[in-house]
């Protein structure tokens, strides 16, 4: 059944965040401002790659109405960051290795002054020639842009023998895949308010994905022990994993404690742009051979991404691609080789998707291809070599078994949309009207892993506890980022417990309360609510009827807890103890705690993962072949991730996501020209508007289980950011005939004179 | 080198009407609204985005016409009548606010305001506008969390609201 308002009935509600929202009354932590404050800002490389010879800050410094103006001299601890390896420098002393790279930061009494005290320092730069191609990154001689190389990582996977396996295949393969370096593009950028305390504390006011991450980080930079740091996480106006690294929480709080006054920064968007993440450019060589019958018997895969200067996470993400590239087929014979590459371009990093779009957009595509050449349905060419229930996982490991693979399969045969493929098939061989105008159908089959992966920290997490004021609170260290996380946890609360809504209050986003829940990343933070739930329900219910039972001195059997409070179990559920009155007869303060791991594989294989989440998408687009350009007119996505938790949230995930994809098959890229910039705004920079958006949407969830399935409500925070694009690309080929392999899709490679023009040019 | 001009300049006096009440402050006539909103006058729903006018997350209303906060400069608003999303509903809610809430047209909120000042002045323009017209209309509001589905069903479920009274 497709997910809608109409669909959800009651469970179809408005978020408690939302009144503030749609009112401009929510206060984002970049809409913060104390008295007194100081504005910071981050003088960042002028080159992409260059020697520093000398910094001189001296007439900067001079300038009044300026508080500060430090460089790599004043790092008191750990002069770098990186969530996984800290190579990243808070202030560049020898080399700068991108433009993003900072070299000095200011305080000034305004932004005005900040910026113009950044004009003031010298930074003598020995400018040398940027590394702008990993390819080029990998060849002998090489300039080496760490000690270490040029190579952040490698990762790849074997099975059989992979020569062998292309030996009498009936049909090969063999395409180069291209992936653009899409931006993140939330609509806030990234900046904060950074405040030292009376007490000698930090205050950190500043979006991220991991608040507790984000402590630790800068309790290394800062050489101060985490217990003095405060980080203050949401609300946060969009990340998509883009806010998952630092940003500019170094400088703030270097700033902010050398001046020992409130700092705030803002980034300008072309700052963010300079500075921030971005998906990872990939090249996907795929040769894949099938027999005969259409089996996958052969599938050799290179993936090579630019990861730019440092690492954050860009080794995890290669092993998330290498394990995506396989997805959800059967091989008869693998090899799959990556490696991940520095160069001098922008950072790129953690994105929604994680290396999963790069991946399925190269393998959807060589299942299309094969199908074609073999002459079978694409859709039924799927069905013949995808996994079956009680497969292992691509890596060969242990995995949750579900029957999504089958399900979300069979739920877009038979959707109505696919249903008109064969009738357009038909039709496209015929004239169309007007004859510019040339549709297709296609589709794509995912399989997207949740969490961090086997051999990856991924805590998990949450506190339960009757507050003083008689609020029940459900603490938890996740961030909302605009995905509906509060609203997910308001509805299991109410669903899981029978509370009512004023019953409760949730407390995130803030490292001085909440227990260490990890990241919110990887499609966890959903299921890790949900599992936290399932731990503490019954020991937290216990807790309150054995003090109300005290209270009321009645058996504990003899109640429940309801909304407003404790209530008699039987007959009329009369309210017998409110849980404000509760909480102030208690002598003791109730309260559970859960703090467990993310599930992992039964494997040592680093990065692969135990539960994922399925998805088929069909879209339906029309290329103008006079002006190249493709639009979607219709999506259908089955995704099957386990029960509902938030309509309203998942429905938006996936329309959300499918429209990220959008603009990554279509419009998205940031051009970089010799590791600059070329595009810096939303001028250049082009994501999908409503026009863009205008074509029919249906999302079937399949919420089914298997009998006795442990881990509940699967992610959907990334998988509907991952199918599209391939669909696109097979729907433009079934339009025009051109085969895509390179994204964004270039509309010269879809122009196409008709022959009404042509024979227009003619008579002329 | 940056000279430290934009906001430097001699002030002058601006008046004009924000949110339904007279206003007279001295700015640089050269300042952007956006940010006299915000770092003046600490009415943070206008949100600062792209300051290039692409992305329509500082709208506010001038005269009852959508603009950019970013591109306009406080000259240009002597005499103006300017409303932005604190001046919409006072305490309460509008109703195409109400409609935002109802059909989850938003997620991370931060273009929000933006887009209910575009849908205002939509509507009062045009009480029943077509779909091509409410394309037009957003086309300068960017989304980047909801895909723009919600915001569609919020405006036609506002449009249909207004209908019904």
């Amino acid at each position: 059944m497709a997910l809608n308002r109409e669909t959800s009935g009651g469970r179809w509600r408005i978020r408690p965040d939302g009144p503030a929202k749609v009112t401009g009354a929510l206060t984002y932590l970049t809409d913060m401002s104390m008295s007194g404050m100081l504005h910071g800002r981050v003088l960042r490389s002028s080159h992409p790659y260059a020697r520093i010879k000398s910094i001189d800050t001296s007439e900067a410094e001079a300038l009044e109405g300026v508080h500060a103006v430090l460089t790599w001299r004043d790092v008191p601890g750990l002069n770098g960051y990186g969530i996984a390896v800290q190579d990243q420098p808070v202030l560049c002393r020898d080399y700068v290795r991108y433009v993003g790279d900072a070299v000095a930061t200011v305080a000034a009494d305004t932004p005005e002054l900040a910026d113009y005290a950044l004009s003031l320092i010298e930074v003598d730069y020995d400018a040398l020639a940027p590394v702008d191609d990993p390819e080029a990154a990998l060849a002998d001689g090489a300039p080496k842009l760490h000690p270490h190389g040029n190579v952040l990582h490698r990762a790849g996977y074997e099975r059989g023998n992979i020569a062998d396996g292309f030996e009498g295949c009936a049909h090969i393969v063999e395409e180069t895949y291209i992936t653009p370096r899409q931006m993140h593009a939330y609509m806030e950028t990234e900046g904060g308010l950074f405040v030292p305390e009376p007490d000698g504390r930090l205050t950190v006011y500043a979006p991220t994905q991991h608040g507790l991450m984000d402590r630790l980080q800068l309790s290394r930079i800062l050489d101060r022990p985490q217990a003095s740091i405060r980080i203050v996480s949401s609300p946060i106006g969009g990340s998509f994993g883009g806010k998952d690294e630092l940003n500019i929480q170094p400088y703030g709080a270097l700033l902010a404690l050398h001046t020992g006054r409130p700092v705030k920064i803002h980034n300008s968007r072309w700052e963010s742009v300079r500075a921030g993440l971005k998906r990872h450019p990939m090249k996907i060589r795929m040769k894949t051979g099938i027999d005969a019958d259409g089996r996958i018997m052969a599938h050799d895969v290179n993936i090579i991404a630019d990861t730019g200067p440092y690492a954050t996470l860009g080794a995890e993400v290669l092993n998330f691609a290498v394990e995506h590239v396989i997805g959800p087929y059967r091989y008869e014979h693998l090899y799959v080789s990556g490696v991940s590459v520095h160069t001098n371009n922008g950072m790129s990093g953690e994105f929604r998707g994680f290396g999963g779009n790069q991946a399925i957009f190269a393998l959807e595509g060589q299942m299309d291809r094969l199908a074609y050449k073999a002459g079978i349905d694409p859709w039924e060419f799927r069905q013949r070599n995808r996994r079956r229930a009680e497969d292992p996982g691509p890596f060969g490991h242990p995995i949750a078994q579900t029957n999504g693979a089958e399900q979300v399969w069979r739920t877009l045969a038979e959707s109505a949309l696919y249903a008109r493929r064969e009738r357009l098939a038909y039709a496209a061989s015929a004239p169309s009207s007007p004859p510019w105008i040339r549709k297709g159908i296609g589709a794509a089959f995912v399989m997207h892993g949740a969490g961090l992966g086997f051999g990856i920290p991924d805590p998990a997490g949450g506190r339960l506890r009757l507050a003083a004021d008689g609020k029940i609170e459900a603490l938890f260290g996740y961030e909302e980022f605009g995905q509906g996380l509060i609203a997910t946890l308001e509805l299991m609360l109410i669903e899981e417990f029978g509370f009512a809504p004023d019953d409760f209050r949730i407390v995130i986003g803030d490292t001085d309360r909440v227990p260490d829940s990890g990241s919110t990343t990887a499609s966890r933070a959903t299921s890790m609510m949900w599992q936290s739930l399932q731990r503490m329900r019954d020991p937290f219910r216990s807790a309150l009827l054995k003090a109300a039972a005290a209270q009321l001195d009645r058996p504990a059997e003899e109640l429940a807890i309801g909304e407003g409070g404790v209530r008699e179990k039987s007959g009329e559920k009369r309210l017998l103890l409110a849980y404000q009155n509760l909480a102030a007869g208690s002598s003791e303060e109730i309260a559970v705690e859960t703090n467990f791991i993310f599930p992992a594989s039964d494997t040592k294989r680093i990065g692969a993962h135990l539960l994922y989440t399925y998805a088929a998408v069909a879209v339906e687009a029309e290329v103008n072949t006079l002006t190249g350009r493709v639009r979607v007119t219709d999506q259908f996505h089955a995704v099957a991730a386990g029960p509902v938790m938030n309509p309203q949230g998942y429905l938006g995930q996936i329309e959300g996501g499918s429209s990220m994809a959008l603009g990554y098959a279509l419009t998205e890229e940031a051009i970089m020209d010799e590791g600059r910039y070329v595009t810096r705004n939303f001028d250049t920079y082009l994501i999908p508007t409503i026009a863009d958006s205008r074509g029919g949407f249906e999302v079937v969830p399949i919420e089914e289980l298997p009998e006795g399935d442990p881990h509940g409500p699967r992610g959907v925070g990334e998988i509907g950011s991952v199918g599209l694009a391939p669909a696109i690309a097979e729907a433009v080929f079934q339009a025009v005939g051109t085969r895509i392999s390179r994204l964004p899709i270039d509309p010269s490679e879809l122009q196409k004179p008709t022959d009404a023009l042509r024979k227009a040019v003619k008579d002329r | 080198m940056i000279e430290p001009s934009e906001n430097t300049g001699a002030k002058q006096t601006l008046q004009c009407t924000l949110n339904g009440s007279p206003v007279e402050m001295d700015v640089q006539l050269s300042k952007r609204l956006l940010h006299i909103l915000r770092d003046d006058l600490g009415l943070t729903g206008t949100k600062r985005s792209c300051e290039i006018g692409r992305c329509g997350a500082c709208m506010v209303l001038v005269d009852g016409k959508p603009v950019n906060s970013c591109l306009t400069m406080a000259y240009q608003c002597e005499g103006k009548s300017i409303t932005t999303i604190e001046g919409i509903s006072g305490d309460g809610i509008d109703p195409i606010q109400q409609a935002f809430l109802a059909e989850g047209g938003y997620q991370c909120g931060y273009c929000t305001p933006g887009m209910v000042i575009s849908v205002i002045a939509l509507l009062h323009e045009n009480a029943s506008p077509s779909e091509d017209e409410i394309s037009e209309a957003l086309s300068g509001n960017l989304c980047r969390c909801t895909g723009y589905g919600g915001i569609i069903r919020a405006v036609k479920s506002a449009i249909a609201t207004r209908k019904m009274e």
